[in-house]
């Protein structure tokens, strides 16, 4: 009895566990509709927001809207980036919708989950946030559930403003 | 998750708790409210039986609209349940104060306004039952008249 809950205990535990931050941001390829093909690494030197998010999901599309304003007032400095992980996803097609003019890649769900950190096939809160300093390392990341608190400019702004001031050596 | 190593303006997190805290708790409580103030005060006014049809119409559509537009923007969730309960407790105990709502006609406005007559209020509700009474004499007499 004591053995079996012990299990279920650590099997409930390792779907709960999510990559620690700060931590060094694994590599990543960013795959467009078009077929342009971006690694993460090619952005170092920048602050990099990205997304995983669901196209279908509705907090996904304004948060979508909120990391566009953000490219744009932080332009030169910050690199955002979306990935869609649903299947099927028309990447091309959300890029059109919300006027996103950031990179927005499709990656498989496993590769999305191994980034965060997070075990495959466990339920993920979209979109899930990730904000990488100019050194590469990643400095906040959304719960597994979501962090609706990551969705909001003023929270971001913050946050963007804060890896920004760090130096980068450091 | 975030680095705590990291100096954030505490800003960004203050303005979306407030947020989060008014649509997930005080907007219940105000829908709650509303609703049960609104619903109330229209079955008194329908009672007293004195407003026109059209009137009750408007009114009822009204507070229909306003109730239904509330619970479609309420977030739900277990989190708003206590509080919109707070807000229809609120709405009940404070209308079992009022003695009545009536549609009175205006001396400035010339038109009718909602008047509420409290149960303290003991020359509103000798008014109200003079006006009242006056009232049925008079539909007694035309009854009378036409038979």
């Amino acid at each position: 009895m004591k053995a079996k809950f012990l299990i279920a205990l650590a099997f409930e535990l390792t779907l709960r566990a999510q990559g620690l931050v700060p931590r060094p941001a694994p590599e990543f390829r960013i795959v467009e509709a078009s077929g342009r093909t971006t690694f993460l690494s090619s952005y170092r030197g920048r602050v990099i927001l990205l997304a995983f998010i669901s196209t279908q999901c509705s907090h996904c599309q304004k948060a979508s809207v909120v990391f566009q304003e953000l490219a744009r007032e932080f332009s030169g400095q910050l690199q955002v980036a979306e990935i869609a992980f649903d299947e099927g996803a028309d990447t091309a097609a959300f890029e059109k919708r919300f006027g996103l003019t950031f990179p927005v890649g499709a990656s498989s769900s496993d590769a999305a989950h191994s980034f965060l950190g997070i075990a495959a096939g466990t339920r993920l809160g979209t979109p899930q946030v990730v904000a990488i300093d100019r050194a590469g390392i990643i400095r906040a990341q959304s719960e597994r559930l979501g962090t609706p608190m990551f969705q909001t400019p003023e929270y971001l702004r913050g946050l963007l403003k804060a890896l920004l001031r760090k130096d980068p050596a450091r | 998750m975030i680095d705590h190593s990291l100096v954030i303006s505490p800003l960004g997190a203050i303005l979306f708790h407030l947020k989060q805290g008014f649509w997930l708790y005080a907007w219940p409580m105000m829908i709650g409210f509303v609703t049960i103030l609104g619903y109330q005060a229209l079955a008194r006014i329908v009672a007293m039986g004195t407003a026109k049809w059209p009137a009750v119409f408007a009114l009822a559509s009204v507070v229909s609209m306003v109730s239904l537009f509330g619970w479609v923007t309420m977030v739900r969730g277990i989190g708003m349940i206590p509080l919109y309960g707070c807000g229809v407790g609120l709405a009940s105990a404070m209308m079992s104060r009022v003695y009545a709502v009536t549609l009175a006609l205006h001396p400035w406005l010339k038109m009718r306004v909602i008047r509420v007559i409290w149960r303290g209020d003991a020359a509103g509700i000798s008014e109200l039952k003079q006006a009242l009474q006056a009232r049925a004499a008079e539909g007694l007499e035309t009854a009378r008249a036409k038979v």
